[in-house]
């Protein structure tokens, strides 16, 4: 019963209440949404966002912010290209793009805990940097032609379901494991929730922040092999913006931008909540300028719900 | 004839969710007195000071202010009557200048910017009229020492014309001269007709400063009588309500060999640090704030960098680089500051007590947390040590005081240290929860650990130690043993700069 109780009144829940409204609502008024076809590609729709998200997830338990993301993909999928058209075979392709993610991580783990920089200053510069280096790295144009075996991680199928949202599930059961279950996962809620404390409780706060950027450079490294194989295509303006779909979808899904609270199941939530909305729309064929509006209303309304809930009793 | 009191408090009750916060009290001030405030934490000051002060309402009983009945709604109607609150926490912007600060919300203004000249100008005016003449209305506030910034903050306090000025423990964070300093400033307010209500632990403050005392013990009022008819026993015992030896509790153990060991310990703020602590043993630490106490345990731990120095635990030498490496050799530090250090609020009872615990690797099996294991231990802790909740997944922060410093506690010795480094383990908790606290540092003592503890309260200290060091600057200035543990000596060194080679004993 205290269970029941603890799970109807938390922040997944209701979050997920809202995923069923709007299905719903979209289920009655376009006749295609409910279709398999339908539903199986707003899953492959929001394998790459959901990725994303994940690494996002890890990064604002600590109570920080990784706004690089969207530009890291780009930059991942690009150094990709060149590679696969330089002759470098596949599989060396993939752990080159995975140690990049590392690198990436590592950057802004050193300047967050050894420099003491704001994560959302060295993310931002990042983003940046990262975003010229794709420009720089393809010359401003798109790179095609890969061999199948790389774009297999993308566009492949494996029966009816596609290798993308494979690697997406298995990796949000991965990540839900280790959050919940391990000394490390448990670690990285205590540093968000306060990192003083944590420190003094023998928590090596530095190791703790260093993994979780990795886990978002990482995560990045996976969105673009994913995303790069999906079109077949690196492009230099690609990822435009994720970073912001993917604090989105973490928020909606109840966690907090001060850290210490939030789960990867929100998450899932709150990117197919993300992705239900996209989908629907096109399928309502809403122009594209409301879509941007509506989405944002919707952001608004999920967080504001989250936020009168847990609004404290005194100030 | 008495002159008609400035401010009275009749029959005042304040009755929270389950608890009678404040009963029955009647409190007289008159202009130009110096009130003495006393009481044991819980005993109802601040409640009482948050009543005059237009925090929230009475339950029941009446305010007269200058002979008229006064309902204040908020903090605000209490200022702009005259009725000022210094806390004892300092509510400074930093990075602003003394002017802006005393002005704040309320910065004189021309054409609609703000009028600097008028600014200064009547920021030293009011610095003068409170004799601090001598401080700069332009100084920023971040570069001021100590002592300077809560003079601003009684400046500030007195700029809304106060009549009724109450202080909450303004000494706390002082050192010896900027405390004459503060009382120089006192007895000119007092020559103003100004009133006074000045809340205190050091009952030699209240003996030096006020005319008259008011005691509460509980939320009630137990006497208010003038200063120069009583005694510090007579207070503390009222306080208290029962008998100085029937509070503390030195156990029954023997110290042995010795356990930890400093020499020479130094970083920006310690200067040379030389001090031991033996297996069954309680050692007090006795400071001020700022005297270096904390910065000392941090230091051991390694939870501070420090510049030089030697750690040895049973004659080994030991440099713990992070509190993780010392938790495994089983010397553990417990915060003072406990929302802000020690505790995860958010968190229920279960995991802030096995977090320390996990980092040294129990209730861990192959990097996977033993929730199972954890909980079993953490309730059984929670219960050795009494901690009222209503199961150990109730978050931390719905905890009283006494309540989370026993979960501090509880993180602490679930790993069953052989070195315990408590600082101020009863810091803003209720005297029931104290005495359980006196207990059960006898009792590790009892049981054959070292336990070090950091207490601003002199009673606590000589009541509980079986040695006693005093700290100042950075420094240690005096080791007690035995009948030289009194207050007078602690006191004495405690306010004293260490000259080296110094000890009594």
């Amino acid at each position: 019963m205290k269970l029941n109780k603890s799970l109807l009144s938390s922040s997944e829940f209701i979050v997920f209440l809202g995923l069923l409204a709007v299905g719903a609502f979209f289920a009655f008024t376009s006749p295609v949404f409910l279709t398999k076809f339908n539903l199986l590609n707003i899953l492959l729709q929001s394998s790459i966002q959901g990725i994303i998200a994940i690494g996002m997830t890890f990064v604002i338990l600590t109570a920080g912010i990784d706004l690089s993301v969207g530009s890291v993909v780009a930059l991942s999928g690009v150094l990709m290209a060149l590679m696969l058209h330089g002759g470098v075979p596949v599989w060396a392709v993939i752990l080159i793009n995975l140690a990049f993610g590392v690198a990436v991580g590592l950057f802004h783990g050193f300047s967050i805990t050894k420099i003491g920089m704001a994560p959302f200053i060295v993310t931002l510069a990042t983003m940046a940097m990262a975003r010229g280096l794709t420009m720089v790295f393809s010359d401003g144009k798109t790179i095609f032609d890969f061999p199948a075996a790389f774009e297999f991680f993308g566009a492949g199928q494996i029966g009816p379901i596609s290798v993308a949202v494979v690697i997406f599930l298995l990796y949000a059961l991965v990540a839900e494991v280790v959050l919940r279950s391990t000394v490390l996962g448990r670690n990285i809620y205590a540093v968000g929730s306060n990192i003083k404390a944590a420190a003094l409780s023998g928590i090596r706060t530095h190791g703790v922040l260093y993994f979780v950027y990795i886990v978002s450079g990482v995560s990045c490294a996976i969105a673009g092999l994913v995303l790069t194989g999906r079109l077949g295509a690196a492009m230099p303006t690609a990822a435009m913006g994720y970073e912001l779909d993917a604090i989105a979808a973490v928020i909606i899904g109840g966690a907090s931008l001060m850290g210490g609270k939030g789960t990867i199941v929100g998450t899932i939530i709150g990117v197919l909540l993300i992705g239900v909305i996209n989908n629907g729309m096109n399928l309502l064929n809403v122009p594209p300028f409301w879509q941007s509006f509506l989405k944002g209303a919707v952001i608004f309304l999920a967080v504001m719900i989250d936020s009168l809930k847990n609004r404290p009793s005194e100030v | 004839m008495k002159p008609t009191p400035v401010l009275e408090t009749l029959n005042l009750t304040k009755v929270f969710p389950g608890v009678v916060a404040l009963d029955d009290v009647s409190l007289t001030l008159y202009p130009g007195e110096v009130l003495g405030l006393v009481g044991e934490n819980g005993a109802g000051k601040s409640t009482l000071m948050k009543l005059i002060g237009g925090v929230f309402p009475p339950t029941r009983g009446r305010i007269r202010y200058r002979g008229e009945e006064v309902q204040f709604r908020t903090p605000k109607d209490a200022l702009d009557a005259g009725i000022s609150i210094v806390y004892q926490e300092l509510n400074l912007i930093l990075h602003l200048s003394v002017a802006e600060n005393i002005f704040i919300n309320r910065l004189p203004r021309r054409h609609g910017f703000v009028d600097w000249g008028r600014l200064y100008r009547d920021a030293a005016r009011i610095l003068e009229a409170s004799g601090m003449g001598e401080i700069d209305p332009r100084a920023i506030v971040s570069g001021l020492p100590i002592g300077v910034k809560q003079s601003v903050e009684i400046a500030r306090a007195l700029s809304y014309d106060a009549r009724v000025l109450l202080l909450d423990e303004p000494t706390s964070s002082l050192t010896g001269p900027e405390i004459e300093n503060l009382f120089g400033v006192i007895r000119r307010l007092q020559e103003r007709g100004i009133g006074i209500v000045y809340v205190s632990h050091h009952l030699d403050e209240i003996f030096e400063i006020t005319d008259r005392v008011h005691v509460l013990r509980d939320g009630r009022t137990v006497v208010e009588m003038p200063t120069s008819a009583t005694t510090e026993e007579a207070i503390v015992a009222r306080m208290v309500g029962r008998d100085l030896q029937d509070i503390y509790y030195k156990g029954d153990h023997r110290p042995g060999e010795v356990a930890l060991e400093a020499r020479g310990l130094s970083d920006a703020v310690l200067g040379g640090v030389d001090f031991h602590v033996r297996r069954s043993e309680v050692v007090g630490i006795y400071g001020l704030l700022g005297s270096g106490r904390t910065e000392l345990l941090k230091a051991i731990v390694g939870a501070r960098p420090l510049r030089s120095g030697e750690v040895r635990l049973h004659g080994r030498p030991v440099r713990f680089r992070h509190p993780q490496e010392a938790a495994r050799a089983g010397v553990i530090y417990s915060s003072e500051d406990r929302k802000g250090e020690n505790l995860f609020f958010g968190q229920p009872i279960w995991k802030n007590e096995t977090y320390l615990a996990l980092q040294i690797g129990r209730f861990v099996r192959m990097g996977f947390a033993q929730v199972a294991e954890e909980r079993r231990a953490a309730d059984a802790f929670s219960r050795k040590l009494g901690v009222k909740a209503p199961s150990v997944d109730v978050d931390v922060y719905h905890l009283s005081g006494g309540n989370q410093q026993k979960v501090c506690l509880a993180k602490a010795l679930i790993n069953d240290p052989e070195v315990v480094l408590l600082d101020e383990p009863t810091r803003g908790i209720d005297v029931g929860a104290k005495l359980e606290i006196y207990k059960l540092i006898a009792e590790l003592a009892d049981q054959g650990k070292a336990v070090v503890f950091v207490s601003s309260e002199l009673p606590e200290v000589i009541g509980c130690a079986d040695r006693v060091y005093t700290m100042a600057g950075g420094r240690i200035t005096a080791e007690l043993v035995g009948d030289a543990i009194t207050e007078e000596n602690v006191l004495r060194y405690c306010l004293q700069t260490a000259s080296p080679g110094e000890a009594a004993s």
